[in-house]
């Protein structure tokens, strides 16, 4: 075969024993790569961040053979030739900084559609190790498949491996140590080969003929500029003699990866998978709506449910906390700034981590079973009304029980205009915290319709909601993205993974958006309690009766219920504490002793712990669906006397579109970026405006 | 949307459990890329399997891949039978 290539020098080119192997694996989406770097690192193994987004980076550092390797999963890509933003992770990663072994990993139950990028991969100009991953499926499939010929086809050695069991990891190690550069393993037309060799000689970089194939077929590819040129020229010249180089080129790798795939195949006697079968079920057109409704109902209560006593827990943690600290002979201001800005502080943003950590179980898990798939498949055309991808439907769910896992949630979904879109409506959707105002309003001003007052208040939200990603996509002008995507096999996923997966994603809310929040916090913390003395006297105050004529055309003008809204911004529930300072003054917290407190905090423990094995099992029971106000009958009294019925609506309006709280607001300044996060206070605040207006005049007296 | 001759047909056409043949991709810009890289490529035998519960999108077997796609994407898929 006339090589055009023949680079054998590197393979003969022996690593210095003393360094460090950097191994990258690389692969298609749903091949077993995380459950085989799982296999090969075990406790090694390291979750973090592709530097500047948020595309998780596998990685692990051990020892095997007297070297010291370190393992490096490349993001899921079908092509070199990329699509999608991970793939163009992957590209530069491989082009920029090339790893000393490159292990590619097929899908043997797949295998035709793996192979053209373990072609590619061998135009690279890296020495290569091949896993033959889910050999399993494949002979569960009727897949008969000869590894060594595929190892004589390509020059490399072929592992075959069940990642998911560990089966072949100590095979796959030892080979990985002895690597082997691979002859480019395509060959195209005749003109097409002799514009790429030209190209070539243009490229000084091991990996030149894949990138000659590249600039070749158009590809946007950063620097080589000399070489960029060139490639315009040849390409020209082709497509004058009708040659497309990306069909040609993709062509001969296509046809390649047929040929080798016959090579490997002794036989081939079908049947029908489990996920052939499942999805009769899961995918039928009445049924598959049904049990994703109960698959999504299962998500939310697993999040909030789960994480709920542990809430409950930091929450006593911190009345321990601020009962201590009363004990202090400490100046009241001080005692004030310590329990109620600080301690306070902390304990908002500790509050957010369970519900976050058991959101990214949930996510992760339904993402790698498959299941993520086949929901974005049921709702993709109910989601399409907003003009947003079937994926959006879980994150806007999740929104009802709290809109800072939600905006997290967005990750999943593939393009950035889609995320943000998603996530810019998300804070529309009434989370929980809303509700306690919403009960109390209620049943003050509405006692006889408070549910269909509540239920139309959930139900401007979603609208609201809706209308905006709707709205967004046309400022944009973001074309809906491609529906195009794999439905890959139902798969149990490597747990252990899952946990740390989910562990990281939630230390990263802490890192990114806890300084935001404490800082929010101490500010609010100062208006309410500057200069000291009653609350009347405060900044608060101040700001509140200065704000307050704005709102008199919304029905609501006293100070004090204007005011609720600055602490509101905290979190929306706020509102009826804030309320209660103002109306019936504040009440300090008692102080505690040491014994005690650790008492209470212990118990706490056991409580939050027994609480989480009964939600677990009460998962699946019914849902409460409304609770009463339990806030004081004073406060209820002060407010039926400074409001109206038609005022107390437009103002239940506000609470519920005005502002994300802080901490969705924490969450979407780091998915989307400041300017983001501060136009969409900027733009909640001008449609709560408006639509509290409307709501107000509207209200039927 | 792409014009058709002969015997070639809209894969968005095809009835639930009809395969085909990929004649010609008439999609426009990157997103051919894409659907080439899923397998949805010139020659590929295509069946196609279901369509979700209102109508959109489709789903089709290309070899051992599962794909999910729009109606619109579909439309500008021309199948031989």
């Amino acid at each position: 075969m006339g090589c055009p290539r023949c680079d054998t020098a590197v393979a003969l080119k022996k690593p210095p024993q003393e360094r460090l192997l950097k191994v990258a694996l690389l692969g298609n989406p749903n091949t077993g790569k995380t459950s085989l770097i799982n296999a090969l690192a075990r406790s090694a193994l390291k979750v973090g961040n592709w530097p500047g987004t948020t595309v998780e980076r596998l990685e692990a550092r051990f020892l095997h053979g007297g070297r010291e390797i370190v393992l490096v999963d490349l993001p899921g890509a079908y092509s070199l030739f990329p699509t999608t933003p991970e793939e163009v992770i992957t590209r530069d990663e491989l082009l920029k900084d090339p790893p000393d072994v490159l292990l590619v990993v097929l899908d043997a139950g797949n295998l035709e559609r793996s192979l053209p990028l373990a072609l590619e991969a061998t135009e690279l100009g890296l020495p290569m190790v091949v896993a033959l991953n889910l050999v399993d499926e494949a002979r569960e499939k009727g897949y008969a498949l000869e590894p060594r010929r595929l190892e004589a086809a390509l020059g490399v050695p072929v592992v075959p491996t069940v990642a998911s069991r560990g089966e072949g990891t100590m095979a796959l190690l030892q080979a990985l140590l002895r690597p082997r550069t691979p002859v480019p393993a395509v060959r195209y037309p005749p003109a097409v080969e002799r514009a790429i060799q030209a190209l070539e000689k243009k490229i000084t970089h091991p990996a030149a003929r894949f990138i000659a194939t590249a600039l070749l077929a158009g590809e946007e590819l950063p620097g080589f500029k000399a070489a960029r040129e060139k490639a315009a020229e040849l390409q020209k010249a082709l497509e004058a003699i009708g040659v497309d180089p990306f069909l040609e080129i993709s062509g001969a790798r296509y046809a390649r990866a047929r040929e080798l795939f016959e090579e490997a195949l002794l036989g081939h006697n079908p049947r029908p998978t489990l996920t052939e079968k499942l999805d009769r079920f899961v995918l039928h057109p009445v049924l598959g709506p049904v049990l994703f409704l109960l698959g999504m109902l299962l998500v939310f209560r697993f999040t909030f449910l789960l994480s709920a006593p542990w809430v409950d827990f930091i929450g006593e943690a911190q009345a321990v906390l601020a009962g201590w600290i009363a004990a202090l002979p400490l100046p009241a201001l001080l005692g004030s700034f310590l329990a109620d800005a600080l301690v306070a502080g902390v304990g908002t943003v500790l509050a957010f981590t369970p519900v976050l950590f058991f959101l990214y179980l949930a996510m992760g898990f339904l993402e790698a079973s498959g299941f993520l798939a086949r929901s974005a498949f049921i709702a993709d055309r109910l989601m399409a009304l907003a003009g947003l991808p079937g994926r959006a439907f879980i994150p806007m769910v999740l929104g009802f029980g709290c809109n800072v896992p939600a905006i997290y949630a967005t990750r999943t979904l593939e393009s950035f205009a889609d995320r943000l879109r998603t996530g810019l409506a998300i804070p529309f959707m009434a989370c929980s915290a809303r509700l306690p105002v919403f009960t109390l309003f209620a049943a003050v001003f509405f006692p006889k319709n408070a549910a269909t007052v509540v239920f139309a208040l959930y139900l401007i939200g979603l609208l609201i909601g809706v209308l905006t990603a709707w709205l967004l996509g046309r400022v944009l002008g973001a074309q809906a993205s491609s529906g195009a995507m794999e439905l890959p096999p139902y798969r149990w996923p490597p747990l252990r993974v899952l946990w740390m997966q989910a562990k990281v994603r939630t230390m990263n809310f802490v890192e990114g958006a806890g300084g935001p929040i404490l800082i929010a916090m101490v500010l609010i913390w100062a208006l309410l309690h500057l200069p000291p003395g009653p609350i009347e006297n405060s900044l608060y105050a101040r700001v509140a009766t200065t704000l307050s004529p704005l709102f008199a055309p919304l029905g609501f003008s006293d100070w004090r219920v204007v005011g609720a809204l600055i602490p509101g911004f905290i979190a929306k529930e706020v509102v009826v504490g804030a309320l209660g300072v103002s109306f019936l003054g504040a009440e300090p917290s008692a102080a505690l002793g040491l014994l005690a407190g650790a008492g209470q905090l212990l118990s706490a423990f056991l409580t939050a712990l027994k609480e989480t094995l009964g939600a677990l099992l009460g998962l699946f029971g019914a849902p409460q669906l409304f609770a009463a106000s339990t806030a004081p009958s004073g406060l209820q009294a002060a407010l039926g006397r400074v409001l109206s019925p038609a005022a107390a609506f437009g103002y239940l309006v506000f609470v519920l579109l005005y502002t994300p709280c802080v901490a969705t607001l924490a969450a979407i300044r780091q998915e989307f970026g400041s300017r983001w996060a501060a136009i969409s206070v900027a733009y909640q605040l001008t449609v709560a405006y408006l639509v509290a207006l409307l709501a107000y005049s509207a209200f039927p007296r | 949307m792409p014009r058709i001759k002969g015997e070639m047909r809209r894969l968005s056409e095809l009835h639930v459990g009809e395969e085909g043949q990929v004649a010609r991709l008439a999609t426009p810009g990157r997103a051919k890329r894409r659907l080439f890289a899923l397998g949805l490529r010139p020659g590929a035998r295509i069946k196609l399997l279901r369509r979700a519960p209102l109508g959109d999108p489709l789903e089709v077997q290309v070899g051992e891949s599962f794909i999910a796609l729009r109606r619109r994407e579909a439309e500008h898929i021309l199948v031989d039978r």
